[in-house]
């Protein structure tokens, strides 16, 4: 029994520093004052050491105070915190939630596929450039009509020529390409094999 | 470009609030065709027919413009491009008719002094759910010198003459000329350049 009520008070400088109690600090103080009453010396520097260490003790007693004191209100706070947060994702999942938003702005649900993506400008443009190809194909379709009616000739085929070269001059050039390629490669060959 | 299938260009344009049925009086008019389906007009659309007037060959370019506000920005751009303008109100409901004057005043603020002005009071086959009477439709287009039609998209009442009769007030103010290639331009989709009057060839 005497050991077990011994050895508990002395277990608080077993611990971490930052899990330190004020009670543990007790501890330590009763501890040490205890082991303090063991030295037998009545000098002047005797004393003057216990009342500096009963200080530092009295020190090390508020420091841990404080830091507690501080662990447990960002605690607190944390935990206020949380439920705030918790409170406001409920809310947003419940519902549109339009407190957020001023007078004259939209809020927008970023997982909403259908949500709001493009600007007037550029539908603008596109309607634009949709209604300008719908009047050229009326063009085109009465054109056509023209035609095939043969109220209009047919058209000389000089613009069908021109589209036909193109493409047949582009068939023409990667031969070209490839010669001259294999050219380089053979003189490349001969090249190496001098500087061999 | 091939040789003209017509004598004249003219550009009319729709406008009046979401719903009263301008997509449907143009469908009437330029397919022949109606359908139940409200497909709301996004921005601006248009389409094309040819009467014939006088002897003249009239190509119509209609401009159809969404009723919603949203759209506003858009469609009050097309309004300068327009020789004539049809605001279409909904006999079945109060409050397209109560906006007729918004839209009159839309009309002063975009489109062109001459512009040709036309009422329409559409859905009149729609007699049991009727909240505007024709008189005040009457009224409302006297008190501003302007036309002043009830008609049906779904029945085909009195659309083809609104269309007409619209073309007709254009082409009297329109100066007599030999027909031209250069004063007809279709290309335009943008409703910039507007229609010319001057010959310049």
């Amino acid at each position: 029994m005497e050991f077990a009520e011994e050895s508990s008070p002395a277990l608080a400088f077993e611990k971490d520093a930052f899990e330190l109690t004020v009670e543990d600090v007790y501890d330590i103080s009763y501890v040490i004052g205890r082991d303090l009453l063991k030295i037998s010396s009545t000098g002047e520097e005797v004393s003057d050491l216990q009342f500096r260490i009963v200080r530092v003790l009295e020190m090390f007693e508020a420091l841990v105070n404080k830091y507690n004191l501080s662990v447990e209100e960002l605690k607190m706070e944390r935990d206020n915190l949380k439920r705030e947060v918790d409170r406001l994702v409920t809310e947003r999942s419940s519902g549109p939630a339009t407190q957020t938003a001023g007078p004259n702005q939209l809020l927008v649900d970023l997982t909403d596929p259908n949500r709001p993506r493009f600007t007037m400008q550029e539908l603008k443009e596109v309607l634009q450039e949709r209604n300008q190809l719908k009047a050229q194909l009326m063009v085109v379709q009465e054109e056509l009509q023209l035609f095939k009616s043969g109220i209009l000739p047919q058209a000389e085929p000089v613009m069908v020529d021109v589209d036909l070269d193109t493409p047949a001059a582009t068939e023409n050039s990667p031969p070209i390409v490839n010669d001259a390629k294999e050219e380089r490669t053979t003189i490349g060959k001969l090249f190496s094999f001098r500087r061999k | 470009m091939a040789k003209k299938t017509y004598d004249l260009l003219f550009k009319l344009l729709l406008i009046g609030d979401s719903g009263v049925g301008k997509t449907c009086v143009l469908f009437r008019f330029s397919d022949d065709a109606f359908n139940t389906t409200f497909i709301s007009t996004i921005g601006i659309d248009f389409k094309i027919k040819t009467v014939e007037l006088q002897g003249k060959k009239i190509k119509l370019q209609i401009w159809d413009t969404a009723g919603q506000e949203r759209f506003h920005t858009i469609t009050t751009s097309y309004y300068r491009g327009a020789m004539g303008i049809m605001l279409v109100y909904d006999i079945t409901n109060a409050k397209s008719f109560e906006n007729i004057s918004k839209w009159l005043r839309n009309i002063d603020e975009h489109a062109n002094e001459d512009v040709e002005r036309m009422l329409l009071g559409n859905k009149c086959d729609m007699e049991d759910k009727r909240v505007v009477q024709k008189t005040k439709g009457e009224q409302i287009a006297r008190e501003h010198g302007i036309r002043f039609f009830e008609t049906s998209a779904k029945a085909n009442i009195n659309i083809e003459k609104a269309f007409l009769t619209l073309a007709e007030d254009i082409l009297r103010k329109t100066p007599v000329k030999e027909p031209n290639s250069e004063n007809v331009d279709i290309s335009s989709g943008g409703g910039v350049t507007g229609w010319k009057s001057k010959c310049c060839s």
